[in-house]
């Protein structure tokens, strides 16, 4: 190891003040926002909004013990929380974000923050006037490892990056969606297949720590459903550099979730994937010296007090309530966000267009 | 005259096999080919009992069934239910009976109607979601996939004892392990990714499993909710721990890893497939720190 592994500049710290904090939408990223939040030193699980009356009792079930409302606006009139996370099904993700921000209350909506594009700029919008902070659920930028990669660019240790590949495969998808109930991709309720429900966490710590692209282009694989069940994308950044990102739910061999991004500069190479961090430099630089290092993601700082099958949630959501209480701005505020979501909408655009040049909206 | 059931010192993990650990991918895929086929596991489970080890902790699944099944003789098994890979619990929906709905539906008819059975002698239909009324549903649909002899331990999966943990659910914790050693006469023990807050709340619980798993290693690798936090529990000597993550994802060696989980009160180590590459000499090796420090 030559260079040390402190912690990731970003927003790690714990609130300031005791918040009571309620959850809409109770599938999995709900229960797991439940989870850590509960485990936020100065924050209390205030109540949860799901119309579904098995999702208000598995939650019970596991011993939470909290207010539990089938409609948001209930809870909002009961409860008065002081920020919500809303994890509601995709469809109805920006109405109900819209419900607690016309409320006065800060929120963190799960990726994507809506469905369409239309409705992602609409709710931005709404936060902007109202001053409300809106955040969204970017986790893998606060994974110690890509958010010391986002320092390491930002610093201009690599000079200007001329090219860029990035990954992220699981094996999740490997036979045809159910028509009903949990698991259904309707693609007039989702925005979109992989890249809306995973892919799109990396190509926001794509877009934060290189730009938003001027243009892109992409062809998809639609294996298993009407969603894309892969996608491969190249992009390109104002500079004309190129940035090459594949994503794909339906690969073997990737139990578990695996992001990987290279970068190419005049000053040296990177390669960050979630199991280490490694540097070719030219000149010594952000803490590392020159020639080779490499950085295991054990040896970042784990400032996360509870793991529930990660622990990087932990960070995301405490660095919210660090922001709702009055403290710095974390990294997945909704104008990066939506940057992001202009990219994977024009990489819609560019694949269901059989592969042609798209301009990303502005 | 209440039996009791002894914590085991030296288990040999195959939770790598189950996809559950913190060691690199590439390492992850080369010990999962490396135990493809059957014999190579079943020798391995061998030496590793003669070693010392009191028994193999992993998931029974059909790879570790099937390895069990080449042999003649017993080895004893601490088995980790439910046996879900990391993969199905992520495509589940939250909750126990997700779970339930899972494991039924992959049953035989003789399973089903012991889960039923368990559900109505229980009262657990009418608790329906309660992990406390339905986890011993969900171990009985388990049951159908233990070996019929050897079975020494049920541990309770890390995704279910966190939730209940995030819970605060007491009534799990305490009516678990009764329900294991009532129905399995096998041990009771907790996989944990939170060791540190599990034992604190069993501490304050007053509720004693026979055990619990989790990360301890020199690097604080996984003990959460702080190292310092966990290594003040175990000092505390409550529920004996098995530590587990030795190696904190390969950033130390296994005698390293060993000798800081019993220097810090760990009452056993479980050393998994992917921290070792000699299973029988390491497992030895670690024998005899364990017998110092007996």
């Amino acid at each position: 190891m030559s260079a040390k592994a402190g912690p990731p500049d970003g927003p790690t710290a714990l609130p300031l003040a005791t918040q009571r904090v309620a959850v809409v939408g109770l599938g999995r990223a709900g229960v797991a926002h439940a989870v850590m939040l509960s485990h936020v030193p100065g924050c209390e699980l205030a109540g949860v909004a799901d119309p579904r009356a098995a999702a208000r009792a598995a939650l019970r079930g596991m011993g939470f013990k909290v207010p539990a409302f089938a409609r948001v606006e209930r809870l909002l009139e009961k409860v008065c929380p002081d920020a919500v996370v809303v994890c509601a099904p995709q469809h109805e993700r920006a109405r109900m974000a819209q419900l607690v921000l016309e409320a006065g209350i800060p929120v963190l909506v799960e990726r994507p923050m809506a469905r369409t594009l239309e409705e992602a700029e609409a709710l931005v919008l709404l936060a902007s006037k109202r001053r409300i902070p809106l955040a969204v659920g970017h986790p893998l930028a606060f994974e110690p490892v890509f958010a010391r990669v986002h320092d390491v660019v930002r610093e201009g240790v690599l000079g200007p990056v001329q090219h860029a590949r990035s990954a992220m495969f699981v094996s999740r998808v490997f036979a045809p969606r159910p028509s009903r109930g949990p698991g259904r991709l309707d693609p007039r309720r989702v925005a979109g297949g992989v890249v809306a429900h995973l892919g799109s966490d990396l190509l926001f710590v794509l877009v934060r720590m290189l730009g938003v692209p001027v243009e892109v282009r992409a062809d998809w694989n639609l294996l298993y459903g009407a969603v894309e069940d892969e996608l491969h994308g190249m992009m390109t950044l104002p500079d004309g550099a190129e940035v090459g990102f594949d994503c794909s739910w339906s690969v073997p061999g990737y139990s578990r979730a695996s992001t990987v991004i290279e970068l190419d500069g005049p000053e040296g190479k990177l390669l960050a994937s979630d199991e280490a961090l490694e540097l070719d430099l030219t000149r010594a630089g952000a803490g590392f010296p020159a020639g080779y290092s490499r950085l295991r993601d054990a040896d970042f700082d784990a400032p996360a007090r509870f793991d529930f099958g990660g622990e990087t949630l932990w960070s995301h959501d405490a660095a919210f309530l660090d922001w709702v209480a009055g403290g710095p701005v974390p990294p997945n505020e909704a104008f990066a966000a939506l940057d992001t979501h202009r990219v994977m909408d024009a990489l819609y655009r560019s694949a269901a267009a059989g592969g042609i040049r798209v301009k990303v909206a502005s | 005259m209440k039996r009791t059931y002894a914590a085991p010192r030296l288990l040999l993990s195959v939770r790598s096999l189950d996809g559950v650990t913190r060691a690199p991918r590439e390492r992850l895929l080369e010990i999962q080919n490396r135990f493809r086929e059957p014999e190579s596991l079943a020798v391995t489970l061998v030496k590793a009992v003669d070693a010392g080890a009191a028994g193999v902790l992993g998931a029974p699944s059909p790879a570790l069934r099937t390895a069990l099944a080449e042999l003649e003789r017993v080895v004893p098994i601490y088995a980790v239910l439910p046996a879900l890979s990391p993969q199905a619990y992520r495509m589940l929906e939250p909750g126990v009976e997700p779970l339930i709905a899972r494991t039924r539906r992959d049953a035989g008819l003789v399973a089903r109607l012991r889960m039923h059975l368990t559900g109505v002698l229980r009262l657990s239909t009418f608790r329906r979601g309660d992990f406390a009324a339905r986890a011993p549903v969900l171990l009985e649909a388990g049951a159908r996939l233990l070996p019929r002899r050897g079975v020494t331990g049920i541990v309770i999966a890390a995704p279910l004892t966190d939730a209940a943990l995030a819970g605060d659910h007491r009534a799990f914790f305490e009516s678990l392990p009764r329900f294991v050693h009532a129905r399995f006469n096998a041990a009771a023990g907790f996989e944990t990714r939170n060791p540190g807050l599990l034992l604190q709340r069993l501490r304050e619980w007053g509720v004693e499993p026979d055990f619990i798993v989790g990360p301890v290693n020199p690097r604080g690798l996984g003990m959460k909710p702080r190292p310092v936090e966990t290594l003040t529990e175990l000092a505390r000597g409550g529920v004996p721990l098995v530590a587990a993550e030795l190696r904190a994802g390969g950033l130390c060696n296994l005698e390293e890893g060993v000798r800081y989980a019993l220097e810090h009160s760990a009452h056993g180590v479980a050393p998994d497939l992917a921290e070792m590459d000699e299973v029988a000499v390491e497992l030895r090796g670690v024998g005899g720190m364990l017998a110092e420090t007996r």
